[in-house]
């Protein structure tokens, strides 16, 4: 019984797809006569139907060829090969994938179906699709638009042929595969098997009737740049741009506009896309949500009628908007609905975080008490308003805050030259002072008041001082120094040490570090190196493991974690401190330059980090590393810079600063 | 079959074509099982010299006659007084290496056996652009022994002339060749047959390689009837000469020079500078042609010239006695002029 039911089942998705083979009449011409009588029908169909399907569009299948321009780009050897684009307007234009002209080249000539050649010049560009418009100098008549396929009929598992013209110019080269996925690099692609890469991209993907899915290109979902996804050919994951998309763009981009990413200027609290719902850490100042109203705290449900439940619902409705796009956006804040119209943006400035100049005290009396000022920072915005060790803050406006992470949100909502209305209070008496927020710090400030009343315990707690930390299927060593003082009642920051080659020795860490270990609060974590004389880039996850297993067994002050690395060890600290901006909050780095090709995001409210950089003047170095702390300021980071003393390590002293410094993160 | 018709009438324009095609759906599956076996019956692991890291000690070949003549790749596997010829029925035999064509880089292997299952070489079947193709051979080692060898599916992405190159070396054969969709190319796959879905012979897989220009791995495999009087030739047991190294029979004997043309370019400083005119001798070749300054050579004939070297390399090819077809870009457009040798009227002058 189960078999008789089985095979009509499967016959039928068969007896499907090949009924929209049945509804094209070339399909019945050329095709139905054989199927008759070779014994290999439905391969001999499908071939037919596939030829056919590439017959269609081959007459707006062209062929571009370069002059000129960069041998590499990156580290991508520029190929000089012929390579492919699509007819996409009857007057001569011409679109591709921007990967074609990343050499940019100085001549671009375009051979047409019949063999006619024109040149041709770049009009403009899609740079969230990374897509290029051609025009053809002298299109010789009018060229063969090809037709798209409508995004309802694209379904998942029907045919899909990659088509290029760069083997021969006569004819075209095909790679037969299947749609993957629609809706792929957050809604801007169809995913296909079919084999996708320099001999294809900027031609179309074809459906079996011979209609154009979308122009193929190479795509990252993590990445937006022309080369990006470039290394993922014939690998069976390839992406198209629909053609429906690059026709409803085609008119602004034929006047000469490039076109961008369009973007909200917000960020998103949580760390997972996946789950958490959107709800604003941030919209941050000058930036198109900002200027619409949203604020830190409300949560997005809607976006242009869809409804957004996570995260990643929010990236996928906004990742096909382009800027200058006016989205209507649905947001909650408490109990009420609110209604925005925002349009979107190509570009947020970098992020400058404001300040106002107040330590706080480490330790609150109670949950819900008010936030004790520590210390004022000199020539800070809050020693100018008079502010002073013991006053208790209340709020700003009529609001009032008593956690320090709701300080830190109002703080980093605003920007420097905001002026607030802060409210303290002095010996049980409130006060108000208009302070007008200011820049971060890049100085060191003299010696601080203690930053919480807390004894030390009388003895020296178990499981302090040179501790190791084991991991579990990790082969190095790990060593960390825990004051002897240490009590789970005091945060206590975390200095990652990745220390210079040759440099690791136990006894070192303690006879440097110990002291201001005792005097801060913080615990001084070293991995070591697997190969004594090296680190590998990998062993940033090793380094992780390791803070991840500190911060689950002390009580670590999250805003005083930071790496802090020697030459080589400084290198793995910018790729560990870039790489793992969740828990980094401060680079303190020695004798090093960035590494290059780190990819780096400017500061973030949420993620803020501050760097420190200390260098010997006399070094060959100085020069990069001086250009790479003006990078960092471009970035809007707060960058200290500190001219060593002496060659190699830093001195005692310079360690001592280096750990004020670091008791200086938690400012507000 | 009648009751999915009557399910969904829509699916058909005519009842009887679906049941047609529906029938011989089924069938298909049968028939390529079958194809598969009866082809792998004739595919051949070698194995030989190698086993350094990066190289392989194995590859793949396939049976061209009944007396154990082997066709396979000819490669440092087989630089060895000890090749073994693995069957697909499992039994080992030393083979005699009997005939070697370098340009072509194949060889002829000559095992003690009778009675083989083999492919016919003087027969083959041509494929299109899109034919769909399987293709036999032990990449990756994957078989020992009477395991079958492994078949893959696939397109033919193109035929077209190989360009490609090993490490930086341009590899001498540069004929026709099937491009294929699959990644069929892979170590120890040189030597494997490619088919169509019926397992007629078409092509020999080539060894792994990069196209010279878009530098990406290509999948390809040497068409029959290109190879095959090679192939035979070998069979006879001949060694064909070495023609890779024989002087390019595309240069001309007295070429053109660029003095000869009368133009001067921009002085060629980068690894690809544009051939950009910077000047036209008065009376000059090129200036009766009408080249002016700030042309920028596009085509000579119909090669595109992508920089001065370029231009240089393909005036090589053209006899000076023969007119010249340059095609320049001047203000963006595409003008092709026609620069007829000074010395013409002087040979025409004769008894």
């Amino acid at each position: 019984m189960s078999a008789t039911l089985n095979i009509p089942t499967v016959s039928r998705k068969r007896l499907h797809w090949l009924a929209s083979l049945l509804t094209t009449t070339w399909f019945l011409a050329t095709a139905a006569v054989t199927v008759a009588n070779d014994a290999n029908e439905l391969a001999v169909a499908e071939e037919a139907a596939m030829q056919a399907a590439v017959k269609n569009v081959s007459d707006s299948v062209v062929r571009i060829e370069t002059v000129g321009g960069l041998e590499k780009v990156g580290k991508v050897l520029v190929s000089s090969a012929p390579t492919t684009g699509l007819v996409i307007s009857e007057d001569g234009y011409i679109v591709s994938s921007a990967f074609n002209f990343i050499q940019k080249p100085t001549s671009i000539l375009v051979t047409l179906p019949n063999g006619k050649r024109s040149a041709a010049e770049i009009v403009a560009r899609d740079r969230s699709r990374q897509i290029v418009l051609l025009k053809l100098e002298d299109p010789k008549g009018k060229l063969t638009v090809p037709t798209a396929t409508p995004a309802d009929e694209v379904r998942v598992g029907y045919w899909a042929i990659a088509v290029g013209r760069t083997l021969e110019a006569d004819t075209t080269n095909i790679s037969v595969g299947v749609v993957s996925a629609v809706n792929r690099i957050w809604g801007k692609a169809i995913q296909t098997d079919s084999k996708v890469s320099p001999l294809n991209y900027g031609g179309p993907l074809v459906d079996i009737q011979g209609r154009v899915l979308g122009v193929l290109v190479p795509m990252s979902p993590q990445e937006n740049t022309e080369v990006a996804g470039a290394e993922w050919y014939d690998s069976g994951i390839g992406f198209a741009v629909p053609l429906e998309d690059i026709f409803a763009v085609l008119d602004k981009l034929k006047t000469g506009d490039d076109l961008y990413r369009g973007l909200l200027g917000v960020t998103i609290k949580g760390k997972n896309a996946m789950a958490d719902p959107a709800i604003l850490a941030h919209a941050m100042p000058g930036t198109p949500a900002a200027k619409a109203g949203l604020k830190s705290g409300d949560k997005i449900v809607e976006l242009n009628g869809i409804q957004i439940g996570r995260h990643d619902d929010l990236k996928q409705a906004i990742g096909r908007k382009y800027a200058g796009e006016v989205v209507k956006l649905v947001a909650m804040r408490g109990e009420e609905k609110l209604d925005f119209e925002i349009t979107l943006t190509d570009r947020v400035d970098p992020y400058e975080l404001p300040m106002l100049g107040i330590l706080p005290m480490r330790v609150q009396a109670e949950e819900d008490s008010n936030l004790v000022v520590r210390g004022v920072l000199p020539k800070s915005p809050a020693e100018e308003a008079g502010l002073q060790p013991g006053d208790e803050l209340i709020g700003i406006g009529e609001e009032k805050f008593s956690k320090l992470e709701d300080w830190f949100t109002q703080i980093a909502d605003r920007k420097p030259d905001d002026e607030i209305q802060l409210r303290y209070a002095r010996e049980g008496k409130e006060k108000t002072a208009t302070v007008k927020l200011a820049k971060q710090p890049e100085g060191i400030p003299d010696k601080l008041p203690a930053a919480h009343d807390v004894e030390p315990p009388a003895d020296a707690a178990k499981g302090t001082g040179l501790v190791e930390i084991k991991l579990p299927e990790e082969a190095s060593e790990c060593f960390a120094y825990v004051p002897e003082d240490y009590t789970a009642d005091v945060p206590h920051g975390v200095v990652v040490l990745l220390t210079a080659p040759g440099e690791y020795k136990k006894s070192l860490l303690t006879e440097r570090w110990k002291d201001a270990c005792e005097e801060y609060d913080l615990i001084v974590l070293a991995p070591q190196p697997a190969d004594d004389k090296r680190w590998n880039p990998t062993e940033v996850d090793f380094v992780r493991k390791t803070l991840d297993d500190v911060t689950r067994n002390f009580n670590v002050d999250e805003h005083r974690v930071i790496v802090h690395g020697h030459q080589a060890g400084g290198s793995l600290g910018y790729r560990f401190a870039f790489g793992n901006r969740d828990v980094v909050r401060g680079i303190a780095n020695v004798d090093v330059t960035v590494p290059l090709r780190l990819q780096a995001r400017g500061n973030d409210p949420q993620e803020r980090m501050s760097i420190y950089i200390a260098f010997n003047k006399d070094s060959k170095l100085a020069k990069r590393i001086n250009a790479n702390a003006e990078t960092f300021r471009e970035f809007k980071f707060p960058v200290t810079m500190v001219e060593q003393s002496s060659e190699g390590y830093l001195t005692a002293d310079e360690i001592t600063d280096l750990a004020r410094w670091i008791d200086t993160l938690d400012r507000l | 079959m009648t009751t999915i018709n009557q399910n969904r009438p829509d699916f058909f324009r005519s009842c009887a074509i679906g049941v047609l095609i529906a029938t011989c759906c089924m069938a298909n599956a049968a028939l390529h099982a079958d194809t598969v076996s009866d082809a792998q019956e004739k595919i051949v692991k070698i194995y030989g010299a190698g086993g350094i890291r990066g190289l392989e000690s194995y590859q793949s070949g396939f049976l061209i006659s009944a007396e154990g003549h082997v066709l396979t790749s000819f490669s440092y596997v087989l630089d060895t007084d000890d090749v073994i010829v693995t069957l697909d029925d499992g039994r080992d035999f030393t083979a005699k290496m009997i005939g070697i064509d370098p340009r072509l880089e194949l060889a002829v292997l000559k095992i003690e056996a009778t009675k083989l299952p083999h492919f016919d070489v003087t027969k083959s079947v041509q494929l299109n652009s899109g034919s769909r193709i399987l293709a036999f051979s032990n990449l990756f080692g994957i078989a020992s022994g009477n395991e079958p060898a492994s078949v893959m599916h696939g397109s033919v992405m193109a035929i077209s002339k190989l360009s490609a190159r090993r490490g930086n070396f341009q590899i001498p054969y540069q004929g026709k060749v099937y491009i294929v969709d699959a990644i069929t190319n892979n170590p120890g796959a040189a030597g494997g047959a490619l088919t169509n879905l019926k397992g007629d012979l078409a092509a020999i897989l080539g060894k792994e390689l990069r196209s010279a220009d878009a530098n990406v791995w290509i999948n390809y495999a040497l068409p029959i009837e290109e190879i095959r009087e090679s192939v035979q030739a070998m069979q006879a047991g001949k060694t064909l000469p070495d023609e890779s190294e024989q002087a390019d029979a595309s240069l001309a004997k007295s070429p053109w020079t660029i003095g000869q043309t009368g133009i001067l370019f921009v002085p060629d400083v980068l690894p690809k500078t544009p051939p950009f005119v910077e000047a036209v001798n008065d009376g000059s070749v090129a200036a009766g042609a009408g080249i002016q300054s700030d042309d920028l050579v596009m085509y000579i004939g119909t090669t595109l010239i992508r920089s001065f070297r370029d231009l240089a390399a393909n005036l090589k090819k053209i006899e000076d006695q023969d007119d010249l077809q340059i095609t320049v870009l001047r203000n963006q457009k595409l003008i092709p002029l026609t620069l007829e040798p000074a010395g013409l009227s002087r040979k025409k002058i004769g008894p």
